[in-house]
């Protein structure tokens, strides 16, 4: 619990301080990193905390950042849109995970990343709605009642605040009942039938919550970016937001968060040196998973374990550090 | 009133019969011990019992509510609950969490988003109970994957007993035991209280004798024979099935 509390401290310090130390360029890219991170932990609570690895979530960003552009036409409300992109990718989700959840491992990735790809004909095909291969932009104001927020300073500090609260939901989900017994079903799933639970209750609740998330990350993106295009419904941005939870480390929260923000920094950094810097991130993406211990957050577990814990737990049980270690990286 | 009925079941795979028109009972707070020798179908009585393998024919009543049908979560819900023969465990939680698994599973907060686990003190009291009844408090913290073999078999029948169940079944609750181990587990099956009824699978002869009231003999798929201890002890034909048919030859 304290180290919740301290982590969650960390996060608000470090959103309220950083555009003391960025420039104008590093304020945008640090609000991408913030929407990022709030669709990367939504990818890895499917992954790490449940098990299921989907390659086609992207599927229910695009679904979020389409519905604020396509009904921010009409009405011109930012409440009202960021609530329906939430509802609507969260109910889609939960009627195509009812198919798919009754399959797993590549059978499930396999499917999600054909749903991913029907979205992405869709998106190209409907031209009168989504504009296809042009994409749109999205016209909708960002106007919570008292005035535009158009600064990219304010933007920036408005999706700071939505990434926090995004984590500390999360945080209070991986804790509550449904969210160790989500964990539960990802070890052992025939165990926890034969206890008594529901287990495609929970996987579908799990996917229409990662989901609804990932719907909202995109409407966010979609008032960020103020275009979008069915580029964010290939598979290719399904993997790439993988790859971030990946770097990050599976099986925790902030790992994604920490993936993602590597992930875009890298992206820019590297590429403003080569156009091949996708060659460079996918020799970092080997590396890192050869011998990066399972992501950047397991460092720091590697790092207090090394040197911190060491000192004074010479007479500790063995138990005792990896249940510290644990609690570290949840 | 019988608690569980199975009535006349009979269950193949392909062309494999398997259980053929089995039919037992099991008393409200009785031991009930199925031996049988190896690949007599016991596994798969359980299996079927429990709603993890749908029959062919015949029915399964627990309380007289046909229960053929049923999921195996749905079962626990009816005071259903079992081991299995090998470890089905979580290895990387502590046995505490193990054990708060299987006590959340009957509380109406099972599906509770929000609010963390940790702040539910029914749980937390539940969870304290079991560990100083079954003296396992030294324990309680170590993760399950560095327990002892026998400490994890004993874990197994903890979390069926969580949900307390009316009926639990055993699945070779001492199978792979050191002798010690398993002169334990029997000492333990012998204190669960009379409000749980057992059935249970064993094939080492001294626990079976030590906790059954009633045997049921399985070979072949088949019910050769269910009654006292006494009474299988001195039948022939249960003589015949475990040492063989050259037994007979040279009688």
């Amino acid at each position: 619990m304290k180290n919740n509390l301290f982590i969650i401290l960390i996060l608000i310090i470090s959103v309220s301080g950083l555009p003391f130390l960025l420039s104008g360029f590093g304020v945008d890219l640090a609000t991408e990193i913030y929407i990022m991170a709030i669709f990367a932990m939504s990818l890895g609570l499917l992954m790490g905390f449940a098990g299921m690895v989907s390659l086609g979530h992207a599927a229910f960003f695009a679904i979020g950042a389409y519905t604020v552009a396509i009904l921010g036409q009409f009405i011109n409300n930012v409440y009202i849109l960021i609530l329906s992109a939430i509802i609507i990718a969260g109910l889609i989700a939960l009627l195509t995970g009812s198919l798919f959840i009754r399959t797993s491992n590549f059978y499930f990735l396999m499917i999600t990343l054909a749903f991913g790809q029907l979205l992405y004909a869709l998106a190209w095909q409907l031209e009168n709605w989504t504009g296809g291969a042009d994409g749109m932009r999205v016209s909708a104001t960002l106007d919570f009642g008292f005035g535009e927020i158009a600064s990219p300073l304010a933007i920036y500090y408005l999706m700071g605040i939505a990434f926090i609260f995004v984590y500390i939901l999360l945080k209070l989900f991986v804790n509550s009942p449904a969210g160790r017994i989500i964990k539960g079903i990802m070890e052992n799933p025939s165990r926890m039938a034969a206890l008594g639970y529901e287990v495609r209750v929970y996987k579908l609740l799990v996917y229409s919550l990662a989901g609804a998330l990932a719907g909202f990350a995109g409407s966010l993106y979609g008032y960020f970016n103020m275009f979008v295009s069915p580029d964010l419904t290939y598979w290719k941005f399904s993997g790439e937001v993988m790859i971030m939870v990946i770097f990050g480390g599976v099986g925790t929260l902030i790992g994604p968060v920490l993936g993602a923000g590597l992930f875009i920094i890298l992206q820019n950094f590297i590429s403003s040196y080569t156009e091949r810097w996708q060659l460079i991130l996918g020799a970092i993406l080997v590396l890192l998973v050869l011998v990066g211990k399972g992501g950047i957050i397991h460092w720091f577990g590697y790092f207090k374990e090394k040197f911190i814990i060491r000192k004074g737990t010479k007479n500790v049980e063995t138990s005792k550090p990896i249940e510290e270690e644990r609690e570290v990286i949840t | 009133m019988t608690l569980l009925k199975v009535d006349n079941i009979s269950k193949s795979f392909n062309t494999l019969q398997v259980l053929q028109n089995v039919t037992l009972d099991v008393q409200p707070g009785e031991r009930h011990v199925i031996i049988g020798p190896n690949g007599a179908g016991k596994t798969t009585l359980f299996n079927c019992i429990t709603g993890q393998l749908p029959l062919n024919s015949g029915a399964v009543f627990l309380e007289d509510v046909e229960i053929s049908k049923l999921p195996p979560n749905k079962l626990v819900h009816l005071g259903m609950a079992r081991t299995f023969q090998k470890n089905n465990l979580f290895g990387d939680l502590t046995v505490k969490e193990n054990l708060h698994l299987a006590l959340t599973a009957l509380k109406p907060y099972r599906y509770q988003l929000f609010k963390p686990l940790s702040n539910y003190s029914d749980l937390k009291k539940e969870t304290e109970e079991l560990i100083e009844q079954w003296q396992i408090s030294d324990r309680q913290n170590v993760k399950v994957d560095n327990l002892s073999y026998g400490e994890q078999r004993l874990l197994e029948v903890l979390l069926a007993l969580a949900s307390k169940p009316k009926i639990l079944l055993l699945d070779e609750p001492t199978s792979g035991m050191s002798p010690a181990e398993t002169a334990q587990t029997s000492e333990m099956i012998q204190k669960l209280p009379r409000s749980v009824a057992l059935l249970v699978i064993e094939h080492d002869m001294d626990v079976v004798f030590a906790i059954a009231d009633r045997i049921t003999v399985i070979h072949h798929g088949e019910v050769i024979l269910s009654g006292t201890p006494e009474e299988v002890r001195n039948d022939d034909t249960v003589r015949q099935i475990y040492f063989g048919g050259g037994a007979k030859a040279h009688a």
